[in-house]
């Protein structure tokens, strides 16, 4: 439970990008030294880009950002490079680590079921699928990332009020203009946005975690601590060593996880390429280029629409010397990554 | 401490869980601690931590070099998008860490004991919470069984 009898509820607003992402932070650290769960909203003044703690900046197209004039912040939260802009209301619920289940798939389920209850009061049949995915149908309508800081849990999630697929794809690094529009046409099928009214959303949000916690909600602004901490943000986030993130070995293949399950995938030896779309691990798109397929590119590529990513492996493998190639290839794919 | 001296290399399943008996346990962080033959300890997750972390997507360690107190992070694990620290169930220098996990977070859930090892830790002189650790096969039964009782009963793993 709780330590007050009080949810804090902060609405910043519209803030700049920097702000959109160090006033949650300061917040988290306020609840790990003791003060109330707190729920804030605020929406981002223009577009920017964050990442999540453990990825590599290799993954976001930082020219493409930068010639936009589009900011990047690493977070402290996980999953992947995000674009943001002020056509979402992004929430944040912050707890004590102790109030929450002491198993992450539990606790994101238990964090998340009031994100649910508010979309529904809103008119938006929302679920959370068996992969954790905030869904309608089989499409993403919400975008969320979880932490553990210092002694606070948080989950930070967004209400897609409208969503820019290009944008979002745009900012992504990709080995080619086809990976990219392939990317583009993944996230135009497989997530949404929910056009609902977010005073509304808003409101249901706080009675939803009000009852979760079992306490009243109440208008709340930043401590002078957490104000202080506030600055202290400010300036990590605009430190290129804390943007750079952590060393890590770039991975064989070009994979990016569009929603849980499904991603874009491409790999090349500089000879043979394949580029694929992937959903619950069946192939949705494909596209190979081989020199030694010649003609019989286009009845490859249909022969793997639908077949699961070991089957279109070795159905590859049976398509001569270029076939084999493309099969290796395409064993770099990693589900688990989806 | 070396578990090897007082019990057999044996491999139990407690509740369901694999667990290894000539091993020491940190049961409130989910660790594991082996002794090494050169004095360090070796430091992995245990069987319930990997259970209730989900699928791993990221780890990361800190620094050979780092100084720890028991109870400090020593590296972050990423699961199902949520970030936490991972911690430290003994005091000392990190003097090595393995980058096969970090390369590939899933050989901690193949195998947890032995390739999925994260840390290796030189423990500090005099350290006290060594002894705090779980061990024996009778104690590790006993205590492994009422965490997963406990999980249970709290819903956090199903019945």
């Amino acid at each position: 439970m709780p330590p007050t009898d009080h949810l804090r509820v902060a609405d910043f607003g519209t803030v700049s990008p920097l702000r959109s992402q160090t006033l949650w932070h300061a917040i988290a650290d306020g609840v790990s030294a003791g003060g109330p769960p707190t729920l804030s909203f605020l929406r981002p003044r223009r577009p920017y880009v964050s990442i999540g703690y453990h990825r590599r900046m290799s993954e976001v197209d930082v020219d493409e950002c930068a010639r936009r004039g589009w900011p990047v912040y690493r977070r402290m939260v996980g999953g992947g490079p995000v674009y943001l802009d002020d056509g979402q209301l992004f929430f944040q619920i912050t707890v004590p680590m102790r109030a929450v289940p002491p198993s992450r798939p539990r606790a994101l389920r238990w964090l998340l079921a009031p994100v649910i209850d508010a979309y529904r009061a809103v008119g938006v049949d929302a679920e959370i699928d068996d992969r954790l995915e905030i869904v309608v149908g089989d499409r993403k309508v919400c975008g969320y990332g979880a932490g553990q800081i210092g002694d606070a849990a948080i989950v930070v999630g967004n209400l897609i009020e409208t969503f820019d697929h290009d944008a979002a794809a745009a900012v992504l690094r990709v080995p080619s203009p086809e990976a990219r529009a392939e990317l583009a046409r993944l996230m135009r099928r497989y997530v949404a946005a929910t056009p609902a009214d977010p005073a509304a959303f808003r409101d249901a949000a706080i009675a939803a975690f009000a009852a979760r916690l079992a306490v009243e909600p109440r208008a709340g602004e930043l401590t002078g601590t957490e104000l202080t901490r506030l600055d202290e943000l400010d300036r990590r986030f605009v430190d290129p060593a804390w943007l750079a993130g952590p060393d890590r070995p770039a991975p064989a293949a070009w994979q990016v996880k569009v929603r849980a399950g499904v991603f874009a995938f491409a790999a090349s030896d500089g000879r043979t390429t394949i580029m694929a779309g992937v959903d619950g691990g069946r192939l949705v798109g494909v596209r190979l280029s081989d020199p030694t397929l010649n003609g019989a590119t286009a009845a490859v590529q249909s022969s793997l629409l639908g077949l699961d990513l070991a089957s279109a492996a070795t159905t590859l493998e049976n398509s001569g010397a270029g076939g084999r190639r493309l099969s290796s290839l395409l064993r770099l794919a990693e589900p688990r990554r989806s | 401490m070396n578990p090897e001296e007082d019990h057999p290399v044996s491999d139990l399943t407690i509740e369901g869980f694999a667990v290894r008996a000539d091993l020491a346990y940190d049961l409130e962080r989910h660790m594991w601690v082996a002794d090494r033959d050169d004095g360090r300890l070796r430091v992995g997750m245990d069987t319930l931590g990997v259970e209730t972390s989900g699928t791993l997507a990221h780890l990361d360690f800190v620094d050979v070099g780092t100084v720890l107190e028991r109870g400090e992070p020593f590296g972050t694990l990423e699961a199902e998008k949520f970030v936490g620290p991972l911690v430290a169930p003994v005091a000392g220098v990190v003097v090595a860490v393995n980058t096969a996990v970090t390369d590939d977070p899933g050989v901690v859930e193949r195998e947890p004991f032995d390739g999925g090892w994260m840390i290796e830790i030189s423990p500090s002189a005099g350290a006290t919470d060594i002894a705090e650790l779980v061990r024996g096969v009778d104690a590790i039964t006993e205590r492994f069984r009422a965490r997963v009782a406990e999980y249970r009963r709290d819903g956090v793993l199903a019945e």
